[in-house]
């Protein structure tokens, strides 16, 4: 009985509040059943640009047609966006002008299934390169982005492709894409293993060390500027070394330390590096300032520890122990405390990379006779695979944009680079012909 | 005395305790997804859609100084993914897997916490999947008064009774939207939802500018929303002109 009276309060309170919220909902608005919608096969935004109006005296119908290529490869990059070929065209091919010229009809775009539409001017003069553009979200026939860049004439206008692309990509995602990057790798082409550098494309590869040594682990400065890598150039044993384009010193990074060192990578800040060192025995991880000084040693175990990756707080470390007698990731803190165990499953865990978002932990573990690359959150609460073959892939380094990972594999035989999207989608060879290249470096945007 | 027939026999009294179960179970069901589609359907609906910061920048880049977008336009950090009570680790394969099998996507963590493959799918709902996929539209319902269930934001698994014929309605609006709607791969899996209200014509049309009756929390989704609203026009002709309520969630396997 007495439950049964509680149950009859228990029903007449939540009917009041019940009766209560339906009439308060009546009233704010209606209580129309929505319809859920949820995705379709449909994954990519389809653009249409057409060719950029030449304002220079010397008119290079070349010129402009290279950078419309250039403009369209960046954008299918993205993995967000799919081009319209010019044939389908109902508006004009070439944009007649910005200001002052005739509207932009949307309706011509929309029907051909555009979702963007992509008009600019060019300019070449003494002065440099310019290239002003507008993007039209065609859909809602709103102007959606205006972008002005100018550079020296001597400089690559396809540098300028491509961040109109990422800044399109943006415009539609929230997210800035990444075609205008670079990643570095290491290559055994010219018969040594060198590091070298190249567009996140694939494109334009260039060697940045040529010591005829062997080099390894490329890791970018976040600005950009220099690349840490481990070399044997020097007594032939492994040694720290800064290569830089810009204001750092390049050469040695511990001139007087004779130690082993394997690895480094910069914080998010660009000023302490997390270090592999070792000194004798199995190597240990250690934090210096970017200019090699205050060298702290972090763990101090018999085990070997390698691989730092570092959050994008620059608060913690993933790295790689086999203190328990196999390979496994961990996680600390930068001061060496609070060390917490991430992988339990597997028997050999490496080679972490902690995404820019600070979601994800891509990592590399032992399958059989070869590597597969999972991903894993922070908490070691989702772990599940990024991608599967039966050729290993190795070494994940994520994009700046969390969205996308390099890494090397061998499916084709040679080692070679690749990357691929977040959901295992997009993936795309970026290196081609002789040699081994391996241990890929994503690097940041470009400032 | 046949009330007391049934106490005496411990079946009855457990059928009669079942049933009374069941009946007291179905209706705080009831009061409580009423109470949850009262709380979804009365949230505070903003009028203005909001376009992102980010929009209308002009940009002149220094040579020596590439631009970027000041980190002021960028989008507000989605919302924390939702993190299973204990560790749930898929099996690992033991032997090196074979070429064919499927990537499960890394975003779905629901897909690892709650595993809901699609081999389990009744057949009712591969035909449903099959005919969606077909573009065509559900068999009528069997009585005139029958129900069709829509499940509403706030109350998974909530019913409410709409007509056969505004079922049927919604079934092909949903698919003519879901066509139109480009959810890039960045968006997919995310914990964000868009309730949009669309004014509709009688054949269709979307009238003016659907309004975002709640936002996901990130505007370039919100964004996406609309356009794909907009794309989507003409919808199927509705059952009368009017607003209608969209909801979209970016989970494939929703």
């Amino acid at each position: 009985m007495g439950a049964t009276l509680r149950w009859l309060c228990g029903i007449g309170m939540a009917l009041a509040a019940g009766v209560g919220l339906v009439a308060s909902a009546a009233h704010a608005q209606s209580d129309r059943v929505p319809i859920i919608v949820t995705p379709g096969a449909a994954k990519t935004y389809r653009f249409a640009q057409q060719l950029f109006a030449d304002r220079s005296a010397r008119p290079d119908p070349e010129a402009i047609h290279s950078f419309h290529d250039a403009v369209a490869d960046a954008l299918e990059y993205s993995g967000v966006f799919q081009r319209i070929d010019q044939k389908a065209f109902l508006g004009p091919e070439t944009t007649q002008a910005l200001e002052g010229g005739p509207p932009v009809l949307c309706s011509d775009w929309t029907q051909i299934g555009a979702d963007a539409l992509i008009e600019g001017e060019i300019t070449r003069d003494a002065e440099g390169f310019s290239v002003v553009a507008r993007v039209w979200d065609t859909v809602r026939c709103k102007d959606l982005v205006r972008k002005r860049y100018r550079q020296p004439i001597s400089a690559d206008p396809d540098i300028v492709a491509r961040r109109l692309a990422d800044s399109i990509v943006e415009a539609f995602t929230g997210t800035m894409g990444v075609s205008a990057t670079e990643i570095a790798f290491v290559s055994d082409r010219s018969g040594n293993k060198e590091i070298y550098v190249m567009n996140a494309d694939g494109s334009a590869a260039r060697a940045a060390t040529a010591n005829r040594s062997i080099n390894n682990f490329p890791g970018w400065s976040p600005d950009a500027d220099a690349i840490v890598y481990t070399s044997y150039r020097y007594m032939n044993e492994a040694h720290l070394f800064v290569s830089s384009r810009g204001a750092r010193r390049p050469g040695r990074l511990l001139p007087g330390l004779n130690r082993a060192q394997y690895r480094a990578v910069f914080d998010p800040s660009g000023r302490r590096l997390a270090a592999v060192i070792s000194d004798g025995s199995a190597p240990d991880l250690y934090l210096l300032d970017a200019d090699g000084g205050n060298l702290r040693r972090l763990t101090r175990t018999r085990a070997i520890e390698v691989s730092p990756s570092w959050s994008p707080d620059g608060k913690r470390l993933v790295f790689v122990s086999d203190k328990t007698g196999s390979p496994q990731l961990y996680i600390m803190n930068v001061d060496g405390g609070s060390v917490r165990r991430l992988t339990y499953d597997g028997s050999y865990n490496t080679a972490p990379c902690w995404s820019p978002d600070g979601q994800w932990i891509a990592y590399e573990t032992r399958v059989g006779g070869q590597f597969d690359i999972w991903l894993i959150d922070p908490e070691g609460a989702v772990n599940v695979p990024l991608v599967t073959h039966g050729r290993s892939d190795e070494g994940p380094s994520w994009a700046p944009d969390s969205r996308k990972l390099a890494f090397s594999s061998t499916r084709r035989g040679r080692a070679d680079i690749y990357v691929i999207d977040r959901d295992g989608s997009n993936l795309r060879r970026l290196t081609s012909g002789a040699g081994n290249n391996t241990s890929p470096a994503w690097g940041p945007y470009p400032r | 005395m046949a009330g007391v027939a049934m106490l005496d026999d411990p079946a009855a009294t457990l059928e009669s305790r079942r049933r009374r179960e069941f009946r007291r179970m179905v209706v705080v069901s009831a009061v409580l997804h009423l109470s949850a589609l009262g709380v979804a359907v009365s949230r505070p609906a903003p009028r203005a859609i909001a376009a992102p910061a980010a929009i209308s920048v002009e940009l002149v880049s220094d040579p020596t100084k590439p631009s970027r977008p000041a980190a002021a336009v960028r989008p507000p950090a989605p919302a924390p993914k939702p993190k299973p009570a204990k560790k749930v680790l898929p099996a690992r394969p033991t032997q090196p897997k074979p070429k064919a099998q499927p990537k499960p996507a890394p975003e779905r963590k629901e897909v690892v916490i709650e595993p809901k493959p699609k081999q389990e799918k009744s057949l009712e709902d591969l035909l449903a999947d099959f005919r969606e996929e077909q573009g065509e539209s559900a068999p009528p319902a069997a009585s005139p008064t029958a129900t069709a269930a829509v499940p509403t934001p706030g109350a998974p698994g909530g019913t409410a009774r709409v007509s056969p014929e505004v079922a049927d309605w919604m079934r092909r609006a949903k698919i003519h939207v879901k066509r139109a709607w480009v959810v890039p791969p960045g968006f997919r899996n995310e914990l964000l939802t868009t309730h949009v209200v669309v004014k509709l014509d009688g054949q269709g049309n979307v009238v003016g500018t659907p309004e975002i009756a709640r936002r996901s929390g990130n505007p370039w989704y919100d964004e996406g929303v609309v356009r794909g609203i907009q794309k989507a026009s003409p919808l199927p002709p509705p059952p009368e002109p009017g607003d209608w309520d969209f909801v979209f969630i970016p989970e494939d396997a929703y």
